[in-house]
């Protein structure tokens, strides 16, 4: 204590002169745009810097994981192809008018922020308006869906997460086409709820939920989850529990997926609202 | 003491109001701001205890602050200025040391000894002033140059004043 007091009054001079300095500086910081600026900008670029250094351990460390997820990816995608030869070929002669035909383009980015903790969940991915992502895409994880694009600068994007009690999603029971309107309820980070499904319905344990494309973001049938629960709610409805296909613990490569008619569509439709 | 309290807020007073009402309004071509309220830091006496050093001239830099519309940048570097003023009076000291009572003006100590002293302080305020106005150091040798205008300018006119002082005595 005694020789605390001796260095406090040895060094009394300095502690006033840093003290000082110390309310001017904040005030410095907090009352001129400039500077404000200049400070917040130093200390993103620091932050940013960490997280992309943590971001490329993180990156090397999970590559196993990747390469199966890549794998796997690949070969649903080796399906779908095939299937989409078969129908050509079926009945009509096939017209390779890549413009007209192809309705969605993809771009695979990087998360580099993420949480699943609080009401609100965001993500942010190492792609922006430089690399042609734009507001309203959607994103997965290259089998189920992640989230929606809501913000952009030159090359980050903020992607709203489906973990957020804001989100909303259409979508519908694989099996049978009904769909119903799909959040999440801020509880469990691998659940989410799926109402609107009428009871007559018949739903199992199980079931194969995927996403409809009414809302012109999410493309046609991309899974969001299946069913784990399901209970009958007063009313008319069932409240179906999902377990989420997406991992949002261990989120890293997502696939950003931009509807190049959603505005013909959106178009036509405010015709006839 | 109660006499030389009230003389100091009146020169303080008429400083800041130099400061806010002319000195704040000329800016030659965009490099010369003279910045003349530092006389104030410079002319408090030598006994005066640091603390009390720093917090006026903390307070000199805000009340300037206040009226440029600047929040923090006046005051940061005359607090500055504050703290390295003792160290720069004990560089100078004559060889018998400051005579009690004394201060630390033209009119005690001669026109070469305050020049000097001037020059110390004015330099060291303005740099750490017109770098923490930019707070970047791309365009160095711009901000260097404004730097010297204005210490050049200021200390004109630091001394103007101070002959009138001295010869009003």
């Amino acid at each position: 204590m005694r020789s605390l007091l001796t260095f406090l009054a040895r060094y009394n001079n300095l502690i006033i002169f840093l003290i000082l300095e110390g309310i001017a500086g904040y005030l410095l910081a907090t009352g001129n745009n400039y500077h404000n600026a200049r400070v917040v900008n130093a200390i993103n670029g620091l932050v940013n810097g960490l997280e992309e250094k943590i971001i490329n351990t993180r990156t090397y460390l999970n590559l196993r994981d990747i390469n199966k997820s890549l794998a796997a990816e690949n070969v649903a995608l080796r399906n779908s192809i095939e299937r989409l030869v078969k129908n050509e070929n079926s009945l009509f002669v096939s017209v390779s008018d890549s413009v007209f035909r192809q309705q969605y383009i993809h771009a695979t980015a990087e998360v580099i922020d993420n949480s699943i903790n609080r009401q609100k969940n965001f993500f942010t991915i190492n792609k922006g308006l430089n690399q042609g992502i734009a507001v309203n895409m959607a994103v997965t994880d290259g089998l189920g869906v992640a989230g929606v694009i809501v913000g952009c600068t030159e090359n980050f994007s903020i992607a709203m997460s489906m973990l957020n009690i804001d989100f909303k999603l259409s979508a519908r029971l694989k099996s049978n086409g009904y769909f119903g309107s799909l959040n999440w309820d801020g509880r469990d980070h691998r659940k989410a709820v799926l109402s609107e499904i009428p009871q007559h319905v018949f739903v199992s344990i199980g079931d194969t939920i995927e996403t409809t494309g009414y809302s012109a973001i999410f493309p046609e049938g991309i899974i969001v989850g299946t069913v784990s629960d399901f209970e009958k709610r007063g009313g008319d409805f069932y409240k179906i529990t999902i377990s989420l296909a997406t991992d949002f613990k261990k989120l890293h490569f997502v696939d950003v997926i931009g509807n190049m008619k959603k505005t013909e569509q959106l178009e036509l439709e405010k015709l006839f609202k | 003491m109660i006499n030389s309290v009230f003389r100091f807020g009146l020169i303080f007073i008429l400083l800041i109001l130099a400061q806010i009402l002319l000195f704040n309004n000329i800016q030659f071509s965009g490099y010369i701001n003279p910045y003349i309220y530092l006389l104030f830091i410079l002319l408090l006496p030598f006994e005066i205890p640091s603390w009390l050093l720093l917090l006026l001239s903390f307070l000199t830099g805000l009340i300037v602050d206040f009226f440029s519309g600047s929040p923090g940048m006046h005051s940061s570097a005359t607090v500055l200025a504050g703290f390295v003023r003792p160290y720069v009076l004990r560089v100078m000291s004559p060889r018998d040391g400051y005579e009690t009572g004394a201060e630390p003006s033209m009119a005690s100590y001669g026109f070469n000894w305050f020049l000097t002293y001037a020059l110390f302080i004015v330099f060291i305020h303005h740099t750490a002033l017109f770098f923490i106005e930019v707070l970047r150091f791309t365009d160095f040798f711009r901000t260097v140059l404004r730097i010297i205008l204005s210490s050049i300018f200021s200390i004109t006119f630091i001394l103007l004043i101070e002959f009138y002082r001295k010869g009003k005595k």
